[in-house]
């Protein structure tokens, strides 16, 4: 219900303007304020889309993430600090603490600063793992930009990041080529699944640090595609932190650029792919909703309930093994400013367990129909022969979209004495109550003959002693 | 003149009425001792249900007074044994719960609303009220003396072997089962007496009863056949027996099989089948006797035995044949660990955990049945003496219980009604012979009794003696008549005031409750299990899933009414060994375990701060048994002991001991309580390590006043996707160290 409530609050304020799903108070943590002007494109584009932008240096004693033990903001943008760290407001267990309540942060990092100890320690702590050597770039000498590092070989011009893998949703997926200037490659830890490269450097690039020749060429950090140039982890609350590795791709003079690589000339895609990547970050797109969830007993023969939505769950808590149920869920996907009907690709498929321990029931869910917003998503089975408490449950959790796991939990009983056939049902069990009556019938003959036979002799019969 | 008129009450029919109303009055003064001697606990403490399955059966009878008896039948248990469920209503004895949903409602029909916690709290004692008098009609089927029926109704009213079982709030099966199992004995021996097919449905029906409400049924349903075995093979044979016999049993099969937790089982387990064997021979005796009623020829008689001999061979080797190939089922383990006493601690750690399960040790009789314990032979002794249908009844009662109650501290309780009896037996005999004031005349006995006597030693005693030749059973001298009464008189009182001893200080403790005596000897209640119970029912959501050691699983779900892991009911052994796992396994090991069954809290107890020494760590090493039963791979009882061989906790502790997850528990934070390095354990009375244990998947969520009840909280996944271990050294402020060198090929990420 209050999930509904702050759905329609969320769609009542959508309609007035163009809003993340999460909030739109965000907070860019930039030192030199002077600097933020080369940013006016990316700030501009921000503020079209509503959010309402605050402007913070680190060293602000009163910058706070949280206030009255709320967060202050929903969104966090930092910003690569000239000084050595990003000072006692900003320590990485704040930042991870902004995190755990369900806020976004994109950090960027820059070549021509080095990253402070803070946050490669955070990152770290996230499996992100950045080159030792604090001055470290990524360069590639088949992709770079002739016209601004034709020397360096230091602004990579790489196409648009391509599908992770089939099934799952690219986001980043611009139209032109991306300008990378003067990046920090990371390296993903490969533990953990909620770390993902959003855009990887091509197969020819390597960290490498400018002022240590020698070293670097003998042992790269990382090469090729093992570096993310820009990379993400979404938390299992689905709070996003994304990794920038360069701060410059932001700046105006990269947006819509000119460059030129391997003779090729073209203009740069790096202002809508900002656009698609904070857009991502603060939640503005892959925000899966789950609305209605039902599951109800078709027992009676209609298959699946399409009641109104204004309907509150009314689920019931306990069946019957082998009782017949439908599930139905419904699921809308945020998009920009407005919620709507969720479809997963085309490989993928959104599934029911039904589950005691481990999965009695794996279920492929099709959709049925589409409300306004919603796609309604249903199956129908035979719940298994084994009583205990069991879980509807509905885990879809996929790159660049928000978590979905809904339980609920159910209880299936065993048959009670009185929902079993009779015995006259049972054609098995028809020789038996046939011996019951014909033993009932015989005594009954018995009794009668014995009490109308006359004894043939009195004197002759015992006397029953004892 | 009041002799005169005291002679006037006693003599002719007046006298026989005021004998019976004597005894009315007698016997309603041995209920009311034997209800208000069971009161201490309620008085002391307050109107509670006591240890472990009482709360069961109340929660059970709560269930069953609130939502009527069918769905009671069919009650399906969604809050024990997660996420299994129990299918409760088919596997308890319902026996007990109908009972005191029958009495709720007959007094709220006579507009007496009385809350069910009381009835359940006071049905014991009600109960023991009932046995008392059930065993004054046992006791005077089994004795022509009057007075040793009441002196076994006032034994059995009061002997702490049963009070042990039946205080209040004690509401446990026993309480009904012992005065059923009584009054069906009571009832066998009268049908038996009479052959009458009336005596043995009653039987039947109390019978019926009898397995409605306790488990050990199967000492009746094994007692009344060896009985009529005995009786066959002792050449006792008679209608009557054939009548009371096969009444009972085809009446009593039928009612047993009403109960859904026995359903086929009569007909079905080994343990059944001694009765079925008696049926079916007492029918084959029964032939050849009219056989022989018609055809009185001596060869015919012996064909027809060595026929009677063939087809019980054949029977039980048919039985046999049946058991191996599983069709009946074979003996349960609990019986096997009757026969050897080793067997269940081998076999079935599971039995052998449980204290009420072992061995009885040789004072706990004397403790039980104080005096009656040296009068109990004497008492059988006397049943040879007149050796009939119903004495030797009471011989084989008595020899039987007797071993079970060597075996098995619990069972104690099935010997209980027959020692009373038969002490009650040799005491009358006693008082009988001592207790008249005439003196005995060589010629005309006055007194019955002295007569039967006579008569008796002298058809028994040998000739030979001069000193038996013509024996006069009989006191003449004041003096010694003096001395034997008041001697028993003596060790009478003395009982009663060992009872009386016994059950306030042994019996009488709820031990929900745990009492202690200030210096000053003012009571201070230790209410530590009530205060966590009820911490977890105000401050969990309704369907917080609890894992603790099954012990506490009943009053897990009585008193904090959340759903538990395993509780006292112990059907499944691999979900108790899941738990036991989860106890003594590392943390990485008991985490994902704990995640798979949802559990939200664990909840421990942990006496090591106050001294109380029936704690989960003195247990823990039948959790690491019953584990160690599942998974012998992965828990051995070895690695918790040094190698010396000493359980210890110490900091010469083994390293499997201190990084199980129980251990830690036990001893989180317990350094803050003392000076450093002072920290003690006061049951194991060992110093604990300098540096307390630390726990990274589980956070402590409570610990009660004095720290009896500890529990802590299961935490989620880590939110970033780290292990716990490294989440938690990132909070203290520790930086993870960067790889420095890399060992090895580098991991390539495949994504």
């Amino acid at each position: 219900m209050r999930w509904l409530l702050s759905f329609l609050l969320l769609a009542l304020l959508g309609a007035v303007q163009a809003l993340s799903s999460s909030g739109s108070r965000l907070l860019v943590v930039i030192e030199e304020l002077e600097e933020k002007e080369k940013y006016s494109q990316f700030w501009g584009d921000l503020k079209s889309r509503g959010f309402s932008l605050s402007f913070e240096s680190p060293k602000n004693d009163k910058l706070s993430l949280f206030k009255h033990g709320e967060r202050a903001y929903d969104h966090l943008i930092l910003f690569p600090p000239k000084s050595k760290g990003l000072g006692p407001n900003l320590t990485p267990q704040i930042l991870l603490d902004f995190i755990n309540r369900d806020g976004n942060i994109l950090l960027t990092l820059s070549g021509n600063s080095p990253t402070p100890a803070a946050i490669s320690s955070l990152l770290l702590e996230l499996d992100i793992h950045l080159p030792p050597d604090r001055n470290a770039l990524v360069v590639d000498h088949f992709n770079f930009d002739s016209n601004s590092a034709a020397e360096k070989h230091d602004v990579l011009v790489l196409p648009p990041p391509q599908d992770l893998r089939p099934g799952v949703k690219n986001f980043c997926s611009v139209g032109g080529s991306i300008a990378v200037p003067r990046a920090v490659g990371q390296v993903l830890g490969n533990e953990s699944p909620l770390l993902v490269p959003i855009l990887r450097a091509p197969a020819t690039a390597y960290s490498y640090n400018p002022k240590d020749e020698a070293e670097a060429v003998e042992e790269p950090f990382a090469v090729g595609q093992q570096l993310s140039l820009v990379s993400a982890l979404q938390a299992r609350n689905s709070a996003r932190f994304t990794v920038l590795g360069s701060v410059e791709m932001l700046q105006d003079q990269w947006f819509n650029a000119k460059v030129e690589t391997a003779g090729k000339e073209t203009t740069t895609a790096n202002r809508e792919f900002a656009k698609q990547l904070s857009s991502w970050t603060f939640k503005e797109l892959g925000v899966l909703k789950v609305g209605k969830l039902q599951h109800y007993l078709t027992e009676d023969g209609k298959k699946f309930n399409t009641s109104s939505l204004s309907v509150p769950e009314q689920n019931p808590r306990i069946y019957r093994i082998k009782n017949d149920v439908a599930f139905t869920i419904e699921l809308s996907e945020y998009v920009e400013d407005h919620l709507q009907p969720f479809l997963p690709p085309a490989d993928d498929d959104l599934q029911l367990e039904f589950t005691m321990l481990s999965p009695f029931h794996r279920l492929a869910l099709k959709p049925i129909s589409t409300t306004e917003n919603a796609t309604v998503f249903a199956t129908s089975f035979t719940l298994p022969d084994q009583h205990g408490i069991f879980n509807f449950r509905v885990n879809y959790k996929r790159p660049f979209m928000t978590n979905v796991d809904e339980k609920r939990q159910v209880t299936v009983r065993h048959i009670a004495h009185d929902e079993w056939p009779r015995s006259w049902e049972i054609s098995g069990a028809w020789v038996w109550i046939g011996g019951v009556w014909v033993t009932v019938l015989g005594w009954l003959a018995f009794v009668g003959v014995w009490l109308y036979c006359e004894p043939m002799d009195r004197k002759a019969g015992v006397k029953k002693t004892q | 003149m009041a002799v005169a008129v005291g002679d006037q009450f006693l003599q002719g029919t007046t006298g026989r009425n005021t004998r019976g109303m004597l005894r009315v009055i007698i016997l309603c003064t041995i209920a009311a001792a034997a209800v208000s001697s069971r009161l201490f606990s309620v008085i002391r403490f307050e109107s509670i249900i006591h240890e472990f399955d009482p709360w069961f059966n109340f929660r059970a009878t709560k269930y069953l007074v609130q939502h009527g008896f069918y769905s009671f039948w069919d009650w399906f248990d969604d809050r024990t044994w997660h996420p299994l469920g129990r299918v409760t209503g088919g596997t308890l004895y319902p026996g007990l719960m109908v009972t005191s949903g029958v009495i709720y409602h007959i007094l709220r029909l006579l507009a007496l609303p009385v809350d069910i916690r009381n009835i359940c709290v006071l049905l014991a004692p009600g109960f023991s009220g009932l046995t008392a008098l059930a065993t004054y009609l046992f006791t005077s089927e089994m004795s022509d003396s009057p007075s040793a029926g009441l002196l076994a109704a006032a034994f059995m009213g009061i002997t702490p072997g049963y009070i042990s079982r039946s205080v209040a709030g004690s509401y446990d099966n026993e309480a009904i089962a012992i005065f059923l199992l009584v009054f069906t004995f009571y009832l066998w021996i009268k049908s038996l007496k009479n052959g009458s097919a009336m005596w043995g449905a009653l039987t039947a029906l109390f019978y019926g009863y009898m397995v409605s409400a306790w488990g050990g049924y199967v000492f009746i349903t094994n007692l009344l056949p060896l009985h009529a075995f005995v009786l066959i093979c002792m050449g006792r044979y008679s209608p009557r027996l054939y009548v009371s016999y096969t009444t009972w049993y085809a009446l009593g099969t039928l009612a047993s099989m009403q109960v859904p937790f026995v359903g086929f089982l009569p007909i079905r387990s080994s343990d059944h089948m001694a009765a079925l064997g008696v049926f079916g021979l007492l029918q084959l005796v029964a032939f050849v006797e009219f056989i022989r009623y018609q055809l009185p020829s001596k060869q015919f008689q012996t064909l027809l035995r060595s026929l009677v001999l063939l087809i019980f061979v054949v029977a039980f080797g048919g039985l046999v044949l049946l058991t191996v190939s599983g069709t009946i089922a074979p003996w349960s383990g609990r019986f096997y660990s009757l026969w050897d006493t080793g067997y269940a601690k081998i076999h079935i750690p599971i039995i052998a955990s449980v204290s009420e399960h072992q061995p009885t040790a040789w004072p706990a009789f004397f403790f039980d049945l104080n005096m009656l314990i040296w009068l109990f032979p004497a008492g059988v002794y006397m049943c040879f003496r007149s050796l009939k249908d119903e004495q030797v009844f009471i011989v084989i009662y008595a020899v039987l219980a007797s071993y079970f109650a060597g075996v098995m501290v619990r069972l104690m309780l099935t010997l209980t009604p027959i020692v009373c009896v038969a002490a009650a037996m040799a005491l009358s005999q006693i008082l009988d012979t001592y207790l008249v004031a005439k003196s005995p005349s060589p010629q005309v006995q006055a007194n019955g009794s002295a007569e039967t006597v006579k008569n008796t030693a002298s058809s028994m005693l040998p000739e030979s003696l001069r000193s038996t030749r013509s024996p006069l059973v009989g006191i003449y001298s004041y003096t010694s008549k003096l001395t034997i009464v008041g001697s028993v008189t003596a060790y009478l009182l003395l009982f009663v005031l060992h009872c009386t001893w016994v059950t306030s200080n042994a019996y009488s403790s709820p031990s929900v409750v745990l009492a202690s005596r200030s210096p000053d000897g003012s009571q201070h209640i230790i209410d530590d299990y009530r205060e966590a119970y009820y911490w977890l029912r105000q401050n969990t959501p309704q369907d917080a899933k609890i894992m603790s050691w099954w012990d506490y699983g009943y009053q897990i779900g009585g008193m904090a009414d959340r759903p538990t892991l395993v509780d006292n009911n112990t059907w499944n052994n691999t979900h108790i060994a899941t738990v036991g796992k989860a106890m003594s396994s590392r943390e990485e090991v008991s985490y994902p375990i704990m995640r798979q069954h949802e559990v939200d809290y664990v909840l421990i107890v942990f006496g090591g701060l106050l001294g109380y020494s029936g704690d989960d760590i003195n247990k823990f090493l039948w959790m690491v048994r019953i584990a160690e039963g599942i998974w012998p791979e992965e828990v051995k009882e070895r690695d918790f002991f040094t190698p010396r061989g000493e359980y210890r906790i110490d900091d010469q502790a083994t390293p499997t001991m201190r990084n199980s997850l129980m251990y830690k528990m036990s001893y989180y934070n317990y350094n803050s309580l003392f000076p450093a390095g002072q920290a003690q354990d006061r049951v194991r009375g060992a110093r604990l390590p300098a540096e307390g244990p630390q726990l990274s998947t589980i956070e402590e969520a409570f610990t009660s006043e004095n720290w009896i009840i500890r529990i802590y909280k299961v935490k989620d996944l880590d939110n970033v996707g780290r292990d716990h271990a490294s989440a938690m050294a990132f909070e203290k402020g520790n930086k993870k160290k960067r790889p420095s060198k890399r060992k090895g090929p580098r991991v390539l990420r495949v994504e």
